[in-house]
């Protein structure tokens, strides 16, 4: 599993994606928090391990996007932004695009731990001769990933919307269904 | 003080009508913090378990609730001289408790009417 010290150092660069004047306030904060978590689950197995990365990632990739929304002057949603209301919803309950949104986020935090494996497991000491060029890819990686999630989004959207399934439908269904 | 005349406390009756009812996560984060201050990894951990791990909030979660909760001065960042930058201690500012204690009267008020009406139900 992912050392200690690269969980936080992946963590950190993800708090670079918030905009500047959260990350001033908060970053140095959620890392310590986040550090404290993360030392919890080391003795927990690999599945704990896992859900706790998803969780991280997805409440991470979540703030983000609602950070970003909220500096272009989005913020009108307030404190009744975040889901699972005591009035509109049950606990219990969990769609299937969560649990193929989930597994998806799962797969992604399983690469990452392998290539951190892959990067802690290498030796110490290059071989002899003229340095490699070296590039950081994890940023670029982050975009495409963000991307890659936003553009599938728009189209799940896009498909329920055409079949008359989405979350406008259904709810102008229940507004104009039996009284 | 009755509930109602707590509702005009600070706030017109409009705003308490906007932000009622919280979310489960920002009505654990007041619970938290309804009986003593506490640090961000405290919170975590207390709404843990509070809710026997049922609700297991992200960091990005908690803060971004924090940070809007510290916009709606519910909440307040605590001035401690010992206190690092990576353990910033949060309380419930007046306004914050007075909101808890209207939503924990909402509850009230509908779980009252769920007995009386599953009650009528079974009689």
């Amino acid at each position: 599993m992912l050392s200690v010290g690269i969980g936080v150092s992946l963590y950190r660069q993800l708090l670079r994606l918030y905009p500047a004047i959260y990350r001033e306030q908060f970053a140095d904060e959620m890392t310590a928090v986040f550090a404290d978590v993360e030392a919890d689950t080391l003795s927990k197995g690999k599945l704990a391990r896992g859900v706790f990365w998803t969780r991280e990632i997805a409440g991470i990739v979540g703030g983000i996007l609602h950070e970003h929304w909220r500096a272009l002057g989005g913020d009108s949603v307030g404190l009744c932004f975040p889901t699972r209301r005591f009035t509109m919803r049950t606990e219990f309950r969990f769609p299937k695009t969560t649990a193929a949104l989930m597994t998806i986020i799962l797969a992604g935090v399983v690469l990452a731990i392998k290539k951190g494996e892959t990067i802690s497991s290498s030796p110490v000491n290059p071989p002899i001769g003229p340095l490699p060029p070296t590039h950081s890819v994890l940023l670029g990686g982050i975009f495409l990933t963000l991307a890659f999630f936003y553009a599938a989004g728009m189209i799940g959207w896009a498909i329920l919307f055409a079949m008359r399934r989405s979350g406008v439908h259904r709810l102008a269904e229940t507004a104009g269904g039996p009284r | 003080m009755t509930l109602h005349d707590m509702a005009f406390y600070d706030m017109s009756s409009e705003a308490v009508m906007e932000s009622l009812p919280l979310t489960e996560p920002v009505m654990l984060i007041l619970l938290s913090l309804a009986d003593q201050p506490r640090h961000g990894y405290s919170i975590l951990k207390d709404i843990e378990q509070m809710s026997d791990r049922r609700v297991v909030l992200s960091t990005g979660t908690l803060y971004g609730a924090l940070r809007r909760l510290l916009d709606d001065e519910w909440i307040e960042r605590m001035e401690e001289e010992e206190s690092s930058r990576g353990r910033q201690a949060y309380r419930l500012t007046r306004r914050g408790r007075s909101q808890l204690q209207l939503e924990v009267g909402r509850m009230k008020h509908l779980t009252r009417l769920a007995n009386l009406r599953i009650a009528a139900k079974e009689a």
